[in-house]
């Protein structure tokens, strides 16, 4: 059943142009920043050089690859439940013998893998390269998870943004809302005199920055599982509610 | 026979607004019941309950005995729904889309392919597997909502209004695939079109204002409740009434008539005293539709000609 449901959203995925124009797009800019990443790192002499290239690229690129993958997510997200609501599609899920939390992981799980080419991105392009400059690979695989569970993240949130109304604008604006807050919220600490770093905790660019730089910590691997867990029930309350309204 | 489907006392209310007030009706394997109604009466409501998509406010419903409120996917197996939009997928071809409805059903693998001809043969789309459905015409679309709806064989299926947007032609051919349908299986369908119930149905449910105001079965042959006369220009409805053998006659437009007999005169005695009163007969219709006074009857709207 699920997996059903996962083949019908990559089917719609792959043979709709919204994913390969998010990927060419994410490409340019990504191939950009690369650029100038690189031509910094060759302009400076060994003694002024703060930090190696793979660290470098780890925090600009893969930075700038996990805001693509911000946008993204809402923008492929809206078609798989509000787009559905709108165009009566979704009738045929809820009158099916399926179950609801089935019908959530499967459209989670579909978006989840359309939007892995985009996590892989700035892999491909710091991969080229190899056998050129030193690289730390261990670090590029990293940066890759960290990106892919915040890219996680990110699906779950736009999916749950998508189950809240039937306009896939409106939707993509609530999923955007909700993920910029996500990504401010740890500036709040700076605003407060406590030492709590609750906010801090709260924002994921705060985790994926340990990613970036090589470390795969348990807490951050407990964030993204449980706020993903949180937006994914959310998401399934929601569409249990819309039978009882 | 065995019933398919029992609702008992069903109720819904959106805020302060009931759409549908204590129904109950039950249907029988090999019946088609019609749901009747004018827009708004809450028959989309009822159907919508009735394939579990809408949690009904108090109730029941039972499809072959199973709780749907209980025990909902076993029930959803047996049902087969075609909503008021055909719930379909622009992007996919119809081949692809039967394939993700038989999955959907649970349908086992290896029948997959044998249900989707089956399918598409019913409903006339066997040229159209490799379609795809963005450049599909309406009543196409609706051929395809029908195809998914019977595509697992279900016992009970639930069809609103199901000939919108379908040309004479693929109305009669659905007119007879409903029947045909309805040998083995339960059908309930929906409609404001009083001839398209009266044609295809067994059985009449009217609703009003979120009530069952009428439930019954349609005699086959069909009681003439009146004769509709069109004359020549020298008629008055007074020379009309005078005439032996009819117990009142009402104005219809210009020259135009519905009159009422008494018992033992038929439409023979009629002509014959229409001629010799000597007003010229251009037409002379029987007036069978039971079904069309017994729904302006209960809405409490007299018939206009």
């Amino acid at each position: 059943m699920i997996g059903a449901m996962i083949g019908r959203e990559l089917r719609a995925g792959l043979v709709t142009p919204l994913l390969w124009i998010l990927l060419s797009v994410g490409q340019v800019i990504l191939a950009w920043i690369f650029l100038q990443v690189i031509e910094n790192f060759s302009g400076l002499g060994a003694d002024e050089r703060v930090a190696t290239l793979t660290q470098e690229l780890m925090l600009n690129l893969f930075g700038f690859a996990a805001v693509i993958a911000m946008l993204s997510a809402p923008l492929l997200a809206m078609r798989m439940l509000s787009g559905e609501f709108r165009d009566g599609s979704f009738d045929l899920i809820d009158a099916a013998p399926i179950r609801l939390s089935q019908v959530v992981i499967g459209k989670f799980i579909g978006l989840l893998l359309l939007i892995s080419p985009v996590c892989l991105l700035p892999a491909v392009n710091v991969l080229m390269l190899t056998g050129i400059g030193d690289l730390d690979f261990g670090q590029v695989a990293t940066a890759t998870l960290g990106l892919w569970l915040a890219a996680m993240l990110f699906s779950a949130i736009g999916i749950y943004a998508s189950s809240l109304t039937a306009q896939p604008g409106a939707a993509v604006f609530v999923a955007f809302g909700l993920l910029l807050l996500f990504s401010i919220i740890g500036r709040a600490e700076s605003l407060t005199a406590t030492t709590l770093s609750l906010f801090g905790w709260l924002s994921w660019n705060e985790h994926l920055f340990w990613f970036l730089l090589g470390a795969v910590r348990l807490s951050d691997l407990a964030y993204f599982a449980l706020f993903t867990a949180l937006f994914l029930a959310l998401t399934h309350r929601r569409l249990v509610n819309r039978r009882l309204q | 026979m065995e019933t398919l489907l029992r609702v008992t006392a069903l109720s819904r209310s959106f805020g302060s607004h009931a759409a549908l007030s204590e129904a109950s009706f039950s249907l029988e394997r090999g019946e088609v019941l019609g749901l009747l109604g004018s827009n708004g009466a809450g028959k989309t409501t009822c159907l919508r309950l009735l394939s579990g998509m809408l949690a009904p406010t108090s109730g029941r419903i039972e499809i072959l005995g199973i709780d749907l409120a209980r025990h909902p996917l076993e029930a959803r197996r047996h049902l087969g729904y075609l909503p008021e939009h055909p719930p379909l997928y622009p992007e996919l071809r119809v081949d692809e889309y039967l394939a993700f409805c038989a999955r959907l059903h649970q349908i086992p693998r290896r029948r997959i392919a044998t249900a989707i001809a089956e399918a598409k043969c019913r409903c006339g789309l066997e040229d159209s597997g490799q379609r795809l459905i963005a450049k599909l015409s309406k009543g196409f679309r609706q051929r395809l909502g029908i195809a998914q709806a019977i595509l697992h064989q279900p016992p009970l299926l639930i069809l609103d209004e199901p000939t919108e947007g379908l040309d004479p032609f693929q109305m009669r051919a659905l007119r007879g695939l409903i029947r045909e349908l309805a040998r083995d299986c339960g059908v309930i369908l929906s409609s404001h079109l009083l001839p398209e119930v009266q044609a295809v149905c067994d059985r009449v449910a009217i609703l009003h204002q979120g009530r069952i105001r009428f439930n019954d079965y349609l005699a086959t042959a069909q009681p003439i409740y009146g004769w509709r006369l069109r004359l020549g220009a020298s008629s008055t409805v007074v020379k009309l009434t005078d005439l032996p053998g009819i117990t009142g006659a009402v104005v219809m437009g210009e020259d135009r008539y519905r009159v009422l007999l008494e018992d033992g005169v038929d439409s023979a005695e009629l002509a014959r005293q229409i001629i010799q009163a000597g007003f010229e007969l251009h037409e002379l219709v029987p007036e069978r539709s039971d079904l069309e006074r017994a729904f302006f009857d209960l809405l409490g709207v007299e018939e206009q000609g």
